[in-house]
Parts: C-alpha cells; sequence; structure tokens
C-alpha cells in the first residue's frame, strides 16, 4: 500500500491536450479538505495530547497535571518492564516476519502453478487474514488448551510429551508467532502471487532456451525480481508485528509472567489498567517512532531492489 | 516426450498435493471451531476430543438466551456500516482530487495514521471524549472507527482513480461539470469494482476492530468482538457458548469473502504491488 508515495505524476504532460488552450485544469484540492480535516481532529490533536501527556505526571482523575519535563522518559529508559517489552517485541517480529516471508514466498510460487480449482484455493487464501483477530484467539485458546485441547491429543497419537503452549514461558512467543503465521501467511503470498504475474516472462524464456536449471533461474532471476513485493510485504507485516497487540490481548494479557509483554500491551496495560498516562503515552509514542523509523528504512530498501 | 509429459504429471500432482495440504493447515483450525459449536458442554470438553457426534444448537440458543448477542450484533452492525460509509464519503472526494492533482501528500498522511499503533491515540481520546461526554454512545466508535476505514478506502481506491483517462475528465469540465458532481456523475461508476472492494474491505476492518470498542465502548454500545472478550475472561469454560459465538462473528466477513472473491483479491494485491 506504498503505491502513492511513489505514485509518478501520471499524465501530467497529457493535462490539457481534450481542452481549449485558455481552459486552465480546475483546482480539486478542496475536496481533499474534508478528510485532511478529519485527520487533524481525530489524529493531529490527539497526536498533540498524547506527546503532552509525554512530558507530564498526567493521570485520569488528577486535579493539577504538572509539566516534568523528560522524567517519563528517563523513567522509561530504567524500567526493566520497558526493555522487557522492547524484547519480546523485537523476538517476536523477528521470529514471525522470517516465517511469513519465507512461507509466504513458497506458498506464492505453489499458488502460481495452481491449475485447478485455483478460485476456491485463492478464497480459502484470503479467509484468514480477514477473520476477527478475537476469534483467531479465541480458537487458538480452545486447540491448544494444555489438559483438553485437541492439539495435546494430536501429540498423544505422535507419542509425543503434551505441551504448555500459550501457558508455557518457554514456547509463548514461537506459538503467538506461529499463530500470526497461520493467519498472514497467505497474505503475503498473494502479495508475491501478484508480484509473479507482472513478472516479464520473456526473460524466462531466453533463460529456459539458454538451458539454464530451475533452481538457477530461481536465485538469479525470479528472487531478485521479486525483491520490490517481498519488501512491501516486509513493510505491512511489520507495521503490523511491532504493534501486536489483539492476539496476545485475548490468549495471555502478557503472560504467563512477562513472556509475552509486548512494549505495546505493557504501555496499554499502565495507560488504561493503572491510569499512568503520562508514562504510557512516553512508551507508546517510543514505539511510534521505532515503527516510523522501520518503515522508512524498509522504504528505502525497497527503493534500493527495485527494477 | 513421453518422459516429459509424464514428469510434468507428477508435477501437476505433487502441486496439487501441497496445495491440499495447505489448505488442510489453514481450515481444519476453522473447521473444529464450527464443529466445537455443534457440540453439547459434556461433549465439547471431552477428552480425547470426537470428531463423530450428535450436533446440536444448544449453544447458539443459549448465546441468544443468557446474553443480549443480538443487540451486541446490532452495535456492531450500526458502528461498522456508519463508519464504512463515512470513510467513503471522506476518501472519495480525497482520492478523487488528490489522483487528478498527482499529489501524493495527503496519501502519506493517511498512510501514517494508518501505521501508528492504535494504542497511541485511544489514551487521548478516551481523555477528550470523557470530557465531551461521548464515550459509552455509538458516535465515538464510529468516529474513531473511521479512523481505520477512511484511510484503507482511500489507499484502495487510489490505483482506480489512477488507472482512468484524463481525458473524460477534461471534456465533462468543460462541459461545465462541476466538483462533486463530476465525481457522483462520472467518476463513481467508472470506479464502482474499487468501490465494491474498499466497501468490503472497510466493513470487515471497522467489525474486526477490538481495541477502541474495548476502551471506549460503553454498557449499551458492546460489539460483538468486545463481547466475547469478555466470554474469554470470565474463565469458565463454557466453549461451546464461545465458538458459537466466534462462528457468528466471522460469518459476516466470510460470506462478504465468498461473494467478492474475485475482485477482492485484485483490490488486496492492486494497491500494494503496483508500486
Amino acid at each position: 500500500m506504498s503505491a502513492a508515495v511513489e505514485r509518478a505524476p501520471v499524465s501530467a504532460a497529457v493535462a490539457g491536450t481534450g481542452s481549449k488552450p485558455t481552459q486552465k485544469p480546475p483546482q480539486l484540492m478542496w475536496m481533499a479538505a474534508p478528510s485532511l480535516i478529519f485527520v487533524a481532529l481525530m489524529v493531529a490533536v490527539p497526536l498533540g495530547y498524547a506527546i503532552w501527556f509525554s512530558l507530564s505526571d498526567f493521570r485520569m482523575g488528577n486535579a493539577v497535571t504538572k509539566f516534568i519535563g523528560l522524567s517519563n522518559y528517563t523513567r522509561m529508559v530504567a524500567d526493566p518492564l520497558f526493555w522487557n517489552g522492547l524484547k519480546i517485541t523485537v523476538l517476536l517480529y523477528v521470529l514471525a516476519i522470517v516465517l511469513q516471508l519465507v512461507l509466504g514466498l513458497y506458498l506464492g510460487l505453489l499458488m502460481n502453478r495452481v491449475t485447478v480449482l485455483k478460485q476456491l484455493v485463492r478464497t480459502i487464501l484470503i479467509s484468514p487474514f480477514l477473520m476477527p483477530p478475537v476469534v483467531i484467539g479465541m480458537m487458538w485458546i480452545v486447540i491448544l488448551d494444555p489438559s483438553l485441547g485437541a492439539a495435546n491429543y494430536l501429540l498423544e497419537l505422535m507419542h509425543l510429551p503434551p505441551s504448555d503452549w500459550l501457558a508455557s514461558t518457554q514456547l509463548v512467543l514461537p506459538v503467538v508467532a506461529l499463530i500470526d503465521t497461520w493467519q498472514w501467511t497467505p497474505f503475503v503470498a498473494l502479495l508475491v502471487l501478484g508480484g509473479l504475474q507482472t513478472l516479464p516472462t520473456n526473460v524466462y524464456e531466453a533463460a529456459q532456451i539458454d538451458g539454464v536449471s530451475r533452481g538457477k533461474i530461481f536465485l538469479h532471476i525470479t528472487l531478485p525480481l521479486l525483491g520490490p513485493t517481498l519488501v512491501t510485504a516486509a513493510i505491512l507485516r511489520s507495521v503490523d508485528l511491532l504493534r501486536f497487540f489483539d492476539l496476545i490481548y485475548i490468549t495471555t494479557q502478557g503472560g504467563p509472567g512477562n513472556a509475552s509483554r509486548t512494549l505495546n500491551i505493557y504501555s496499554y496495560q499502565r495507560g488504561i489498567e493503572f491510569l499512568d498516562m503520562g508514562y504510557a503515552s512516553a512508551m507508546m509514542l517510543t514505539l511510534t517512532t521505532i515503527i516510523l523509523g522501520f518503515v522508512f528504512v524498509l522504504t528505502n530498501l525497497k527503493k534500493a531492489v527495485s527494477w | 516426450m513421453v518422459s516429459q509429459s509424464s514428469s510434468r504429471r507428477i508435477a501437476a500432482v505433487s502441486t496439487t498435493l501441497q496445495v491440499f495440504a495447505v489448505a488442510v493447515v489453514l481450515l481444519i483450525p476453522v473447521i473444529w471451531m464450527a464443529l466445537s459449536s455443534l457440540k453439547r458442554p459434556g461433549e465439547v470438553t471431552r477428552y480425547p476430543p470426537t470428531v463423530i457426534f450428535d450436533p446440536t444448537l444448544a449453544n447458539y440458543a443459549k448465546l441468544f438466551a443468557e446474553v443480549p448477542f443480538f443487540e451486541y450484533g446490532l452495535n456492531s452492525l450500526i458502528v461498522s456500516v456508519v463508519s464504512t460509509l463515512l470513510g467513503l464519503a471522506l476518501a472519495l472526494p480525497c482520492a478523487f482530487a488528490i489522483s487528478w492533482h498527482s499529489v501524493s501528500w495527503p496519501a502519506t498522511i493517511a498512510l501514517i495514521t494508518r501505521m501508528a499503533p492504535g494504542t497511541l491515540f485511544v489514551l487521548p481520546w478516551f481523555v477528550l471524549f470523557s470530557n465531551l461526554g461521548m464515550t459509552g454512545g455509538y458516535w465515538v466508535l464510529i468516529l474513531t472507527h473511521t479512523v481505520i476505514t477512511m484511510p484503507l478506502a482511500l489507499w484502495v481506491l487510489l490505483p482506480y482513480f489512477d488507472a482512468l483517462p484524463r481525458s473524460i475528465f477534461e471534456s465533462a469540465f468543460v462541459d461545465g461539470c462541476r466538483g462533486v458532481k463530476c465525481l457522483v456523475h462520472i467518476a463513481i461508476p467508472l470506479v464502482l469494482p474499487g468501490l465494491m472492494v474498499a466497501i468490503i474491505l472497510s466493513f470487515i476492518a471497522s467489525w474486526n476492530y477490538f481495541l477502541f470498542a474495548l476502551v471506549l465502548g460503553g454498557i449499551d454500545t458492546k460489539t460483538l468482538i468486545v463481547a466475547s472478550f469478555n466470554f474469554v475472561g470470565e474463565g469458565a469454560t463454557d466453549w461451546g457458548r464461545l465458538m458459537a459465538a466466534a462462528v457468528l462473528i466471522c460469518l459476516p466477513p466470510l460470506v462478504l469473502i465468498f461473494i467478492m472473491q474475485r475482485g477482492l483479491i485484485s483490490g488486496l494485491s492492486g494497491g500494494s504491488v503496483k508500486g
């Protein structure tokens, strides 16, 4: 969804060709005003408040709020739970994004070869990521229940020891990453499939005539040409993974212990459950900066791999 | 030639088998959820789990009898429909204008809005809307959900507007067709496929959204998503009722996906891959 950022001035040169030479193209920017005003009121104003909260000792219900400078930020740097949240966020991010890009690439290539029941298979693919995360969470809570869940029964059938899944300190992050991968790999695959269909066919014909092996074609032609598509997928998934919330809030609320308490979950809980809003805002602004930093780096990477 | 065609057949069979395996992995959990919703209380927590059982709709009946599930559904529907319409009313003229002028910064602003974590806005909103006395009402949910639907609709619609030939509008402008009239009578009919995709994706995004309704919703405006989250919190594993709720919440998005499958896929990948 970064198309418009790089949108070429589509037909600036063609502008006015159909009209009389005296006719100036009408000014229509005012039509963008309602949505810009909406964004200003609903997003820019609250953002200003969030910045103010982060510089104050604001607490809902307190009579006086005073400016405390960067104290919330120094408190953050000294808070082991902030660093734990950051660590969990990064671990979950790395685990999930690698899984989703690799499996998404595989699934996209696979889908490109499908000839029968194409439409049905694609419909199955778009279903998981358009289902509510809350429902996905409920579904896996039941399947992964340590004592009565179907997952442990499957393990039992394979003569493997039962697992605590989401209740295990060691496993909770990989399990959450896998659930997210279950939900979002099809999305990456659809992007890859769209990317594959825009690739120039003449390169492949030339390679086939030259007798290049299939492995080499993949490594030296398909993969580099898919670069921009994969980075686009990485951008879209990064944004969601770095602010991971719904699924964890439903399944573990950050537990067991702090094993799945991502930065987003931790700052939400500080802000809403403890009404510690100044401090929570400082952490959320930090997280937002991190996300936009990732997007900035990846957007530049996309320019570097474009062809 | 014979060996080539047989190796091609092996490749086709292997592709089919792999696709089948993927479909199984994707569908089994959802099927399990649906099956669990049809089991009796003793059956649903039976271990080892059963696949063959006497199905019942008792869980669904219980859902509507024990909690105001229908009212929750109506709340979800009101919020999703109105925020979708509002999002489109804002995004359509915006997409038209920025496509005509080939400017991208409003779209970039919308994109950044979409990238910030919802938790960042929810604290100030909570404070601001509480001061305005709006928390617990429908409008607070509609307005906050429009922050999700508007950028989404804008991004889905832009490539469709960009693809329209400029000359159409130029002759319309010469004929004196202006602004909103031109958008409604000329542009919208031409971007109708994109508009349908934008409507469906916005509706699903708003229907599925959790956080804003969790914090800003009231007892009377509780959405299905928040209500079912409360079931999870209630601890006692009434799995049958939980899974019945899950199935019902999934139904509107899934039905829409099945109706709109073809358009959705091109709409989903169109906006993101073209750049």
